[in-house]
């Protein structure tokens, strides 16, 4: 039952190109890269927004392009739209968060000059009144220039739609989330990041109508008994790639019961609100989503909403997966390892890299954190 | 300034006097009641002058620690807390030196407060968020969008800028309990609009031929308006500095002895290599004249404008903010008035903000000159990421290509 429920979800969320190479023959698909373009206005251009999470094939064009100190989500982001899928995408919208993104887009600009291209320009402070109002208006500029390349303005009406829907879909998400957190066993990591995912990537609807049947599976099975043998963990970070770390932590039984991720929580747990004005209802989620590291906020929000979620969800641990050359992290991790030995928070910190070939070295510090400090044999 | 009979003191006099005096008002900064607030060098630091705070740049405390090599042994300290050596040099050495408290010139006192503006880079505002939660000190970051090529976009992202640097009055008055005065900021603009042109004056200067002037002359003598812009003494040394160059110019006597090739460089200097540079260029007759950094705080305030509105505009506006396609129109615009004939195309690890479209800049400013450039990857600061040989080499090969070249 739980295959056939999952089956064409996983197979979305591990061979997307494959799964959707029918995509472009029934809307134009826009890319868009983390974090926090509003896929709801791409959405309601009759366009099909697919967020980029990179690739984990090998480099061979964007190593050129850009120094190797870059972080390898940018790169491979950049080699996937180049050297995988040049023909996928009929245009992007790209998020500028820190240095490497806001260069990226000027070469990624360069490379596909027939392509419908625009930057967005989200805050980088959420702290304080100007970053809701800018939102907004950066909003209504992308709205106006989505408008203009779909050929047709975007309402209200088509804007409250695509809010309403995507509104579902997050619900639907947050359920499971919730089953998985009481019936450990029932979807693995693996499964649960996997469906998560997939909505990036697929139709929707379509998305919406494959989630329904298996929530109410999952909802039925959990209430049937909790398997035992698992731990709760949060998990931080940014991506968690190469996908086979969620794999890891399902074989020491660590259960996921909470994450910052802007590609899990930090987007599922945030609905738009249905009411007044559209764009002001995503401005309003856009400054209340929980902290992003390269967005500043309160400096101390970088290991505090950490705590909470910790403590919040009964965890015995956090997994801080940590994307190699991530300037962001790069400055973040020591002060947060400081704090976490000052609360005596067991927190792994798992040094990553798209491409990374190191699993086996990975799988082993995973291991010996279990059994030194959470005495798990 | 000077006394009757007095002889007029010389700009690097001045230099020297000037910088002993902010130094002193800053370390004696809480005796006076005031603030001290640290800033990134790209920062609207007119809203702290003319609000009796006085800006410290630690950055420009990192070049001085990098430039008594002291680079290694600071980066070292803070990679044993767990930090780790790919981080910006600037911000090793800053956070090393709060570890162990070496610095070549008596250190730099404590912060108040913290401005960090992303146009210049992200990494300040990372790097700051560290210094805010050790101080506890607030940290505004004054967020400044890409600078798109877009009309209507930019009117709004001034709309944006405008409304910030409302909020960091709005902050600076909480923090120092004291009115903020907008006739003094008027004030102070124009004091920094004078020393910007009369420092751009003097950056122009290497249109001579021969240039009177090399980059790092440029270098040395930009430290004034990074950090006493708005000031009445900026002004004057910056007008004595145009002066002597000038005489240097009406004399014909160029920077470098039979000037024959004339650089661009790409990125901030390798500062610790400052002297072997200029010493291996100038043999081949060549000198680098020009970078888009030194230009980056050749500002043009228009002061018939709302002061908070021409800050924002030319701050939001600097050459790491541009699209790449004005970049490259930028560093062109140099190449034709300075009539450049060769350029250096450093990739410098320490900085993403400025190096990480370097490949596509190269390809940009090659094709539009048909000038062939070196690249090549190094850091700013920190000679364990420097290859001494190879650079050398490629230096020199490039430099007799270039002679080639020339036939």
């Amino acid at each position: 039952m739980k295959e056939r429920l999952l089956e064409r979800l996983l197979e979305v969320a591990n061979k997307p190109f494959e799964a959707l190479k029918d995509l472009r023959a029934k809307k134009k698909v826009i890319g868009s890269t983390l974090a926090d373009v509003p896929e709801e206005l791409i959405h309601a251009a009759g366009l099909h927004p697919f967020l980029i999470l990179g690739t984990n094939e090998p480099i061979r064009v964007s190593a050129a392009l850009m120094p190797d100190n870059c972080c390898s989500l940018a790169r491979s982001n950049l080699e996937l739209v180049l050297a995988y899928q040049p023909d996928f995408f009929d245009g992007f919208v790209l998020s500028q968060v820190c240095d490497t993104t806001q260069h990226l887009c000027d070469i990624w600009k360069r490379r596909f000059q027939d392509r419908y291209f625009e930057n967005f320009l989200a805050p980088r402070q959420v702290s304080r009144p100007s970053a809701r109002q800018w939102v907004a208006v950066e909003m209504r500029r992308l709205r106006e220039s989505l408008g203009r390349y779909a050929g047709r303005a975007i309402t209200d009406d088509d804007l409250r739609r695509s809010i309403r829907l995507f509104n579902e879909n997050r619900a639907l998400l947050r359920r499971l989330y919730d089953v998985k957190r009481r019936a450990p066993g029932l979807l693995s990591n693996r499964e649960f990041f996997d469906v998560v995912k997939a909505a990036f990537f697929m139709d929707r609807s379509e998305h919406t109508e494959l989630l329904k049947p298996l929530v109410q599976w999952a909802e039925g099975e959990a209430e049937k008994g909790v398997a035992y043998g698992h731990f709760p963990a949060v998990v931080a970070g940014i991506v968690v790639e190469p996908p086979q770390i969620y794999d890891l932590l399902d074989e020491v039984g660590a259960n996921v019961v909470a994450d910052n991720l802007p590609t899990a929580s930090r987007y599922i747990y945030y609905d738009v609100s249905e009411e007044g004005d559209p764009i002001e209802a995503m401005a309003e989620r856009h400054v209340s989503r929980p902290n992003f590291s390269p967005i500043n906020d309160q400096v101390e929000r970088i290991y505090r909403d950490l705590i909470e979620l910790y403590r919040g969800y009964a965890a015995q641990a956090i997994f801080y997966i940590h994307i190699k050359y991530c300037e962001s992290q790069d400055y973040d991790l020591p002060d947060i390892k400081r704090k976490m030995r000052e609360e005596g928070t067991p927190m792994l910190v798992v040094e990553t890299e798209y491409q990374s070939t190191h699993l086996a070295l990975m799988k082993t510090r995973i291991e010996a954190f279990c059994e030194a400090v959470l005495g798990r044999v | 300034m000077t006394m009757q009979g007095e002889k007029p003191k010389s700009a690097k006099e001045l230099a020297k006097e000037l910088t002993a005096q902010y130094l002193e008002e800053a370390r004696t900064a809480h005796e006076h009641g005031k603030y001290v607030a640290y800033t990134t060098a790209v920062s609207p630091v007119e809203i702290f002058v003319a609000h009796d705070i006085i800006p410290i740049y630690p950055e420009n405390h990192s070049v001085a620690c990098i430039t008594k090599r002291l680079c290694t042994e600071l980066s070292e300290a803070m990679e044993n807390e767990g930090y780790t050596s790919h981080l910006c040099a600037y911000a090793r050495c800053d956070l090393g030196y709060r570890l162990v408290g070496k610095s070549p010139m008596g250190g730099i006192p404590d912060p108040d407060f913290l401005l960090a503006c992303n146009a210049q880079c992200f990494t300040l505002t990372k790097w700051f968020e560290v210094l805010s939660r050790q101080y506890r000190v607030p940290l505004f970051v004054f967020d400044t969008p890409q600078w798109i090529r877009d009309r209507e976009a930019r009117k709004s992202i001034i709309r944006y800028c405008v409304e910030q640097l409302k909020e960091l009055i709005s902050a600076l008055e909480e923090l120092t309990g004291k009115r903020f005065d907008y006739d003094r900021l008027r004030e102070v603009v124009r004091l920094s609009d004078e020393a910007s042109r009369l420092y751009r004056k003097f950056l122009d200067m290497a249109s001579y031929k021969p240039s009177p002037i090399t980059i790092f002359d440029a270098l040395i003598h930009m430290a004034i308006t990074v950090y006493l812009r708005g000031t009445p003494q900026a002004v004057l040394y910056y007008r004595t500095l145009v002066d002597e160059v000038q005489q240097k110019a009406d004399r014909g006597e160029g920077a470098v002895p039979n000037e024959r090739f004339r650089l661009y460089w790409e990125n901030l200097p390798i500062w610790f290599k400052f002297r072997d540079h200029f010493n291996l260029l100038a043999s081949y007759g060549a000198a680098i004249l020009t970078s888009l950094y030194v230009h980056a705080w050749s500002y043009e305030f228009d002061l018939q404008k709302d002061p908070l509105e021409t800050l924002a505009e030319n701050y939001v506006s600097v050459f790491s903010n541009v699209t790449l396609e004005e970049r490259a129109e930028m560093a062109l615009d140099l190449f034709e008035r300075y009539s450049l004939n060769g350029m250096i195309m450093f990739i410098n690890r320490s900085c993403k903000a400025v190096s990480f479209a370097v490949h596509e800049l190269r390809d940009l400013l090659s094709e539009k000159t048909g000038i062939p450039a070196l690249v090549f990857e190094a850091d700013m600061g920190d000679p364990r990421f420097y290859s001494e040989a190879q650079i050398r080499t490629r230096i020199e090969a490039y430099l007799e290509t270039l002679e080639r070249l020339e036939g």
